[in-house]
């Protein structure tokens, strides 16, 4: 088999096509235009600066932290606005009305220098063993997680809207609480509904920590610019960035197929799940397990 | 397929028949529910002594599955009164006070205090957490068996025992296997739901009721979602969980389980009970023309 048999067919076609064409680029272009020294573009994807290295760890540490916080706050939202209680369905509405209603530059503006203007908050530098976490990666975390919640509710709503009402009927007739209902029974099956597009909000996720930058954040665009605008090399720069971002999000591709297909296999009616036969007991004990006890933290 | 090897000593798996702590296991008062303005369940009263099974009978729409699950408050009523065990379910005794300290029923008011009428009382529905510590005590077996898909049938059944009930997972398990065992499925531990009959699942399901050691089981329609071969095999068990004396109430069109395990059999019809009896009164010489209409279609 190929080395790369662990992709797709279809992927594998059109992951070869995107190298050959970049190929192509880079080699007309450093032997036909005297404008491209393409020594830049390859040190900055073979051997990075420090400052670079730093970008793509920040741009992947913050995308995976506000993403986490999406998903919880979204949880909450979500149960919030389908809640009996009405003070807890205003609140989640309103929630989510504000941050999807309003640009995410001007919430960064906002909450990161807007409240501190004030005087109403000043956003900490906190430092955590060898890690310095400045006040603008905290505010620029905090704020794309609360802002990913708003979308995230949206998601896990359907999710849970998409587990048969019999489930929650026969737990609450078991003499589970409405906490443990959602914990061990309706959530764990939500998750199928909501990983595929809760992928494609990660994948958002890497790309949009880039506006970060307008709160100082040295995420990898940043990072990028101000090489750039030492180097005056922009065009192999930022082509290297998007090398970068490509890698990043072809791999959380790879993550993201192989949890779908994890998750796909033995689902209710799918011939798959019952003529896998005994390969398919263990998955589902192993990945729900862990999600419920995520999602619980009893 | 053959009828699978139903053990004779189903309740043995859970430490015995559970004891209901009074003779009157269910005791429903004057029950009225509406949907909307569908008026469902009008004045209904029926009551369940310990170790009685009672088969509901009538036709789709007259509102019997919808009396069983109020029994356990998985739908609201708006008037009278559920005892099960003892304990009201679903609601609160209050003293009737409207929101400003007026009183609700229309009772004489004793004294300077506008907030005590005698005897009057309103209902208020109880807190959730109650109402899941009253549904401990009562066991339900679905149409659609309601299996959690995601867990094996093992853990379908010690789910509530260890979550709810707060039981050791070790003792837990081997209460689950007991009961595996006894509805024919000791193979079966390690398989979903999803990969089983519906017979299996149904059997599994009424083991997952059982786990809780329930002073009552209640049956809502347990063979109608069921391919005909394996109706009986569900029936098996229930009948020997009737034997052995389990208090049950079962929703069912299947006549030849009243017959012959039902102590009494509730005719229902439009919300109302329209006849009330042991199966040969009922099935032998019914007095109500709306039963021996609805017994020559069924028969």
């Amino acid at each position: 088999m190929t080395p790369l048999s662990f992709i797709r067919p279809g992927t594998r076609r059109v992951l070869l096509a995107g190298c050959l064409v970049f190929v192509a680029f880079s080699v007309g272009g450093c032997t036909s235009n005297a404008n491209i020294r393409p020594q830049f573009f390859w040190d900055a994807i073979f051997h990075p600066s420090p400052a670079i290295i730093n970008g793509i760890a920040l741009t992947l540490g913050i995308s995976v932290i506000a993403q986490v916080l999406g998903v919880i706050l979204g949880v909450f939202a979500a149960m919030g606005k389908m809640a009996k209680f009405a003070p807890f369905r205003t609140s989640a509405n309103l929630y989510i009305w504000f941050f999807r209603g309003t640009p995410l530059l001007v919430q960064l503006f906002f909450f990161r220098f807007g409240i501190q203007a004030a005087g109403l908050f000043k956003w900490p530098e906190i430092t955590a063993g060898p890690l310095d976490i400045l006040p603008e990666i905290l505010a620029g975390t905090l704020i794309l997680g609360v802002n990913e919640g708003a979308y995230m509710a949206e998601i896990v709503r359907a999710g849970i809207l998409s587990v048969d009402p019999g489930q929650t009927e026969a737990s609450k007739s078991l003499g589970m609480t409405y906490g443990q209902t959602m914990r061990r029974i309706v959530l764990p099956q939500a998750a199928r509904v909501i990983i595929p597009p809760l992928g494609n909000e990660f994948n958002n996720m890497l790309k949009t920590t880039s506006l970060l930058s307008i709160i100082g954040v040295m995420e990898l665009y940043n990072a990028t610019s101000v090489a750039a605008g030492h180097s005056y090399a922009t065009f192999e720069l930022f082509a290297a960035a998007a090398v970068w971002y490509l890698l990043m999000t072809t791999g959380w591709g790879f993550v993201q197929s192989w949890i779908e297909r994890k998750l796909a296999k033995g689902t209710a009616g799918s011939a798959a799940g019952t003529a896998a036969g005994p390969s398919t007991p263990g998955w589902r004990g192993r990945f729900f397990r862990g999600q419920t006890e995520t999602l619980g933290g009893h | 397929m053959t009828v699978p090897n139903i053990s004779t000593n189903l309740l043995g798996a859970i430490g015995g028949v559970p004891r209901p702590d009074v003779d009157v296991v269910v005791d429903a008062r004057d029950v009225n529910k509406y949907f909307g303005r569908l008026h469902v369940l009008k004045d209904v009263s029926i009551q369940v002594k310990r170790q009685e099974t009672v088969v509901i009978i009538g036709p789709s729409g007259s509102g019997k599955t919808t009396f069983i699950r109020c029994i356990n408050h998985l739908e609201k009523i708006q008037g009278g009164r559920i005892f099960v065990n003892g304990h009201l379910i679903g609601y609160r005794e209050t003293p009737a006070v409207g929101r400003i300290g007026r009183p609700i029923a229309k009772v004489p008011v004793v004294g300077r205090r506008l907030s005590r009428s005698v005897g009057a009382t309103k209902l208020v529905e109880d807190r959730e957490k109650n109402v899941a510590r009253q549904r401990q005590e009562i066991g339900m077996v679905f149409q659609r068996f309601n299996l959690f898909p995601h867990m094996t049938a093992l853990d379908n059944i010690i789910e509530a025992p260890i979550h709810v009930r707060g039981m050791d997972r070790d003792e837990a398990m081997v209460m689950g296997r007991a009961l595996l065992e006894r509805v024919g499925l000791a193979a079966k531990e390690d398989v979903y739901p999803n990969q089983l009959s519906g017979g299996q699942q149904q059997r599994i399901a009424i083991a997952r009721a059982l786990a809780m050691k329930p002073a009552l089981m209640l049956f809502d329609e347990p063979t109608s979602a069921l391919d005909p071969e394996m109706i009986g095999e569900v029936l098996e068990v229930m009948k020997e969980l009737a034997r052995e004396g389990m208090t049950m109430i079962v929703v069912s069109h299947e006549m030849g389980f009243a017959r012959e395990v039902a102590n009494r059999v509730v005719m229902m019809d439009e919300g109302v009970v329209v006849e009330e009896g042991t199966p040969a009164q009922v099935f032998g010489s019914p007095t109500q023309e709306r039963t021996k209409t609805f017994l020559s279609k069924i028969l």
